[in-house]
């Protein structure tokens, strides 16, 4: 039924680990500011192309130029913050229609520096694939699987064995109340959403050198993003990460789908995406994990 | 001022017209559920593209006339309303906005890789023009006119359902669910019919579109028409019937003046999206206190 | 006209009503007393419909009415008066009216309508405020506007969620009076309130909540003088 099933759980790990990075980051600016933030997908995408202008203008090497690219972003992600999302955070209808707006605004600035056509990252570490047990992986895709399980081995570490963690938590649960005891709201809501940005930003460039880049991938990246907060629970960051790998293998596993010859095109992958939004909006609404009551 | 009607005359200022004419009926729709009732349906641009997609195919493939495809789109377009609010209705903002975001994206998905029958990117050539007792619509000009009929009759509609029990009734659940219900009104009802009358609006919209263009592809039902058509009931204040009138042609002229700089054609699409986006962001931040006062509840 | 009968709901595992029960007659008017959080609003909200019970029965005018919606108990005569106000704010004083009063009566034309809401409004001195939206108006005359509007919309059972809250000193004797004035129409009527001072002018009964049951259901000074009483509110030994 399924062709070739290693191989598609060894890349659906590669996919989720993506969708992980990034939908970790969409949970984290929900959970301390309550808003979806639907540029999301955008700022990967403008992620990349920081990248790749440091990589191809200023040829400053593949680690110098992510380096440069999160430190960009960072002050992007302050700037997006400040003038897209906080004046608006009393409201729960205005921010989304605001970053909406914000993520037309990057598309079009991105689509007018680097063109519309597709990018592609190009590197022999993204190309030259070893063979282990009969499955293909290439250096980069052992690098995401590995980095995205540091990283997220990280931030569960900050959240439930820091202060800063337990700042963090006491912030999302309830601001006023976390104010109340001295927290700075602002303050870990800028630091949470310059980590989201960051983390946006690194998943961004993965999928550069994982598929290609086009300056109006960004919608597609916030639904994905979205669809793991749906599956897992919005105020659930764990449920939001076990969603993001989910989601990864029922990308892959829709491709390697092989019903008695049928198999689906390719282009509906993305796709799945969308409905499974819809599947669990529509049987279960607080997805996975998440509480009842919050959603319908 | 005989410059101006010069260019009102000229075969541009029909084509805006007619472009006027078919946003002025998605607006107003839009007005009705997201303005009126504050439901972030981001799904009316897939109304629309349901409603040009049934035009082009029932035109091209088994040659309908006029109003047979008119009525075809619309009533598609108001069964896949029905199904959205099956999904949507019951969910609470944030699930909402995400619920038709993904319907939206689902509809754009199925029209582009269901290639037997939309022919994906390729899109749908060679829809005729309507045939109306012998009058010739490949004249713009008698298309405008065409298109000035059905949007005027669309804007009447809206504005009695807007001023009457409905619209107030919308309005009222809108504010606070529970007293609306306290004074015996059906909200869930309310609400799938307001989705139903806007769907089948947009569908009109979609069917007058194809017919205009006699040419559609996926690319005109995107995420950024759909900001765009948003944008218009921003800047129109949501709820307000006469705004929307403004709004449009504020929306629609001001990239069009884009045209008279010297921007390059390729540069143009970007243009208008930035230019949109901007006002957009803008007229929110200028509103942002007054714009959506939270719903309250018990 | 309304009779409950062991009413249980809880939310997220605490149970708010414990299996509650009380009736009402027609015409009476009632008092509803009780300590916070013990399940005052949650009984009204059950009874309108917004929340569902776990067990027991609700009878409005000899009908079972648990399984029907708010809409549709509303439409049997339940009137609802909510603590934070159901008016709605941004339509005018009018269109508040409006919607109360056109669903009675389809054929009226735009002129009739409007001079029926007139009529209602000069009942609470509000009638030149007819056109301004309802969100100008003081606390007192928000109260007033949803009392009256509950009114014309035909309510025959009144549940009036803390009417003095948010009200003035001023005001609450104008609130007092159309209470009144739902009495002399033979309403029913329901009275959550903190203020025993305020309810004991027009109510028959009182009755007691706490932790979710009834604890005391008498008349007025048999209440105030109740040691249990003095206990559950201020904590006091006999």
């Amino acid at each position: 039924m399924f062709t070739l099933l290693p191989q598609l759980l060894i890349n659906s790990l590669i996919t989720g680990s993506i969708y992980a990075l990034s939908a970790a980051g969409l949970a984290l600016t929900f959970g301390v500011l309550r808003i979806l933030n639907f540029a999301h997908g955008h700022i990967m995408m403008v992620g990349a192309y920081v990248y790749l202008f440091f990589l191809t203008r200023i040829e400053s090497g593949l680690f110098l130029s992510a380096l440069g690219s999160i430190c960009f972003m960072s002050l992007l992600g302050v700037i997006f913050l400040k003038i897209f999302i906080s004046p608006f955070s009393k409201s729960t209808l205005l921010p989304f229609v605001t970053t909406v707006a914000l993520g037309a605004i990057i598309e079009s600035i991105v689509s007018l520096i680097f063109g519309v056509n597709v990018q592609s990252f190009s590197s022999s570490y993204a190309t030259e694939s070893y063979e282990v047990a009969g499955i293909f992986i290439t250096p980069i895709q052992i690098l995401i699987i590995v980095s995205a399980l540091i990283l997220l081995f990280a931030l569960g570490y900050v959240f439930h064995r820091t202060s800063l963690g337990l700042k963090i938590r006491a912030v999302a649960e309830n601001a006023s109340a976390a104010q109340a005891l001295g927290i700075s709201r602002r303050g870990i809501v800028t630091g949470a959403f310059i980590f989201s940005t960051v983390l946006a930003a690194y998943a961004g460039i993965l999928v550069g050198y994982e598929t290609n880049l086009q300056p109006t991938m960004g919608g597609a990246f916030s639904i994905k993003a979205f669809a793991a907060m749906v599956l897992g629970g919005l105020g659930n960051i764990w449920g939001t990460i076990a969603g993001a790998y989910i989601l990864g293998l029922v990308e892959n596993l829709s491709i390697g789908l092989d019903f008695w010859g049928y198999s689906l095109p390719s282009g509906y992958k993305d796709a799945f995406a969308f409905v499974i939004i819809l599947i669990v909006l529509l049987l279960r609404p607080q997805g996975l994990f998440g509480s009842k009551g919050r959603a319908a | 001022m005989s410059a101006l009607i010069e260019i009102i005359t000229s075969d541009y200022g029909i084509h805006l017209g007619i472009l006027i004419c078919i946003y002025l009926i998605l607006a107003q729709s839009l007005n009705l559920t997201f303005g009126l009732g504050r439901l972030f349906n981001l799904a009316h641009i897939a109304s629309c593209a349901i409603g040009a997609y049934a035009t082009a195919l029932l035109s091209t493939e088994f040659n309908y006339n006029f109003f047979i495809c008119l009525l075809a789109s619309m009533v598609i377009s108001g069964i896949f309303a029905v199904a959205l609010g099956v999904i949507s209705l019951r969910l609470k903002t944030d699930y909402f906005a995400i619920g038709t975001l993904a319907f939206s994206s689902v509809v754009g998905a199925v029209l582009i890789n269901w290639r037997e029958v939309t022919r994906g990117v390729l899109g749908i050539p060679g829809i005729p023009r309507p045939e109306i007792s012998g009058i010739d619509f490949y004249q713009n000009i008698n298309f405008l006119g065409l298109s000035l009929v059905l949007m005027l009759l669309v804007q009447v509609f809206f504005y009695f359902i807007q001023k009457g029990r409905f619209g107030r009734s919308l309005r009222a659940l809108a504010e606070y669910e529970e007293a609306a219900m306290s004074l015996g009104r059906n909200t869930a009802r309310i609400r799938n019919i307001s989705f139903f009358i806007s769907s089948v609006a947009a569908g009109m919209a979609g069917s007058l579109l194809a017919y205009y263009l006699n040419y559609i592809d996926p690319s005109s039902f995107s995420l950024t028409e759909m900001v765009f058509v948003l944008t218009i009931v921003i800047v129109g204040r949501p709820g307000s019937f006469w705004g929307m009138f403004a709004a449009t042609l504020f929306i629609i002229l001001l990239p069009e003046s884009l045209r008279f700089l010297d921007i390059s054609s390729s540069y143009l699409g970007q243009a208008r999206q930035f230019l949109n986006a901007g006002i957009l962001f803008l007229v929110v931040y200028w509103k942002r206190n007054s714009l959506f006062p939270e719903q309250r509840q018990v | 006209m309304l009779k409950v009968s062991d009413l249980e709901v809880s939310f997220d595992g605490n149970a708010v009503l414990n299996g509650l029960s009380l009736e009402i007659k027609e015409g009476e008017t009632v008092g509803i007393i009780g300590p916070n959080g013990c399940g005052k609003t949650t009984f009204f909200n059950c009874v309108s419909g917004f929340v569902s019970a776990f067990a027991g029965k609700i009878v409005f005018k000899e009908k079972e009415i648990q399984t029907l919606s708010p809409s549709e108990r509303a439409n049997l005569g339940l009137g609802r008066v909510f603590q934070n106000f159901g008016i709605f704010r941004e339509m005018s004083l009018l269109e508040n009216l409006l919607l109360a009063i056109e669903g009675n009566r389809k054929g009226a034309s735009k002129k009739e309508l409007k001079e029926v809401a007139n009529d209602y409004l000069k009942d609470i001195g509000l009638q030149s405020k007819i056109n301004s939206k309802a969100g100008s108006l003081s606390g007192g005359q928000m109260r007033l506007l949803e009392i009256i509007r509950t009114l014309a919309f035909g309510a025959e059972l009144f549940l009036l969620d803390e009417p003095t809250a948010g009200v003035s000193p001023k005001m609450k004797d104008d609130v007092a009076g159309i209470i009144k004035k739902l009495q002399q129409a033979g309403k029913t009527v329901l009275i959550i309130e903190h203020d025993i001072n305020f309810i004991q002018k027009f109510c028959s009964r009182i009755i007691v909540f706490n932790e979710g049951v009834v604890v005391l259901d008498d008349t007025p000074e048999k209440v105030r003088n109740n040691q249990q009483l003095k206990e559950i509110y201020f904590g006091q030994s006999a």
